[in-house]
């Protein structure tokens, strides 16, 4: 099981993508509205696996990942984004994250973006439910 | 061309992804001062190549259909009800700049968009004398919604 934290200024994905992590069995300890609340969180709680936004107020989610992995080379973060932000993506791999999930968000794509990342976890598509939003 | 780009991915979302069925689509551009807002709206501004204003504003029945899709099942506090609409509103605008981002022009490289900004107890949005309007009142099975674009630069004006 996963510590999980979850970064989205939206509460609707906060929710949303929490459900789905818990339906995976794994544990959301934290969630935050913004890239500083995403540091400070990271450094309280240290999780396992981040899921970040990229288009937030105050910290994008970029510049969130570099501070974070400046001071937790190990992290694991996997952004979550929309089409259209394909350039935000290739920068925040380029900033240390370890993938990413394209928005509309499903179950499927979850588990599949945290397999790649925890091969432990790596499951099989028709052991997922398609919950998509 | 911007609007009609959202107006086909807003069709495309609804109908393929979310089992909504848009009934009727009427735009308007160019001669308009003044935009009526709905119950719940949210804007995004882009920037870069391409320096815009998008509002989407959605009535009641709308949102409340989109935040039964949304959720899904997930439960609301009772005092989330608010933000969840106005989160909704803006996940929406967000995934349709997302999905028409590349059908702008120059496949809308170069543009930015900030993130979603929600609007409250707006009753009207009027524009300034150099800026230019252009509006979409999509009506669905379950409710009616606007999408409007304001371009506060008239050499862009023909863009739309």
């Amino acid at each position: 099981m996963l510590k999980v934290l979850v970064v989205d200024d939206s509460l609707i994905i906060r929710k949303k993508l929490s459900k789905l992590i818990e339906n995976l069995g794994h544990t959301v300890v934290c969630d935050a509205k913004t890239g500083q609340e995403a540091i400070e969180a990271y450094a309280a709680h240290k999780p396992d696996l981040v899921s970040m936004d990229i288009t937030m107020p105050d910290m994008d989610g970029i510049t969130a990942v570099k501070n974070i992995i400046k001071d937790h080379h190990d992290a694991k973060i996997i952004m979550v984004t929309s089409h259209g932000q394909e350039d935000m993506v290739i920068k925040s791999i380029q900033a240390g994250a370890v993938g990413y999930i394209l928005k509309p968000l499903t179950q499927e794509k979850l588990a599949q973006a945290i397999g790649e990342v925890f091969i432990e976890y790596a499951v099989e598509e028709s052991d997922l439910l398609d919950d998509e939003i | 061309m911007i609007l009609d780009a959202l107006i086909l991915q807003t069709k495309l979302l609804l109908q393929d992804d979310m089992g909504i069925t848009v009934n009727s689509v009427q735009s308007e551009r160019g001669l308009i001062n003044k935009l009526n807002m709905k119950n719940y709206t949210s804007m995004i501004g882009t920037g870069g190549k391409l320096s815009l204003l998008v509002i989407i504003s959605f009535d009641n029945s709308m949102i409340d259909k989109l935040v039964d899709l949304f959720m899904d099942g997930v439960e609301i506090d009772s005092d989330e009800v608010l933000e969840i609409k106005d989160s909704v509103a803006g996940e929406m605008i967000n995934t349709l700049m997302g999905l028409a981002l590349p059908t702008f022009p120059g496949r809308g490289k170069g543009v930015t968009i900030t993130p979603p900004i929600t609007i409250n107890d707006a009753s009207t949005i009027s524009k300034h004398k150099s800026s230019t309007i252009a509006t979409a009142e999509i009506n669905t099975n379950f409710g009616q919604f606007s999408i409007s674009i304001i371009d506060s630069k008239n050499s862009n004006s023909q863009e739309k």
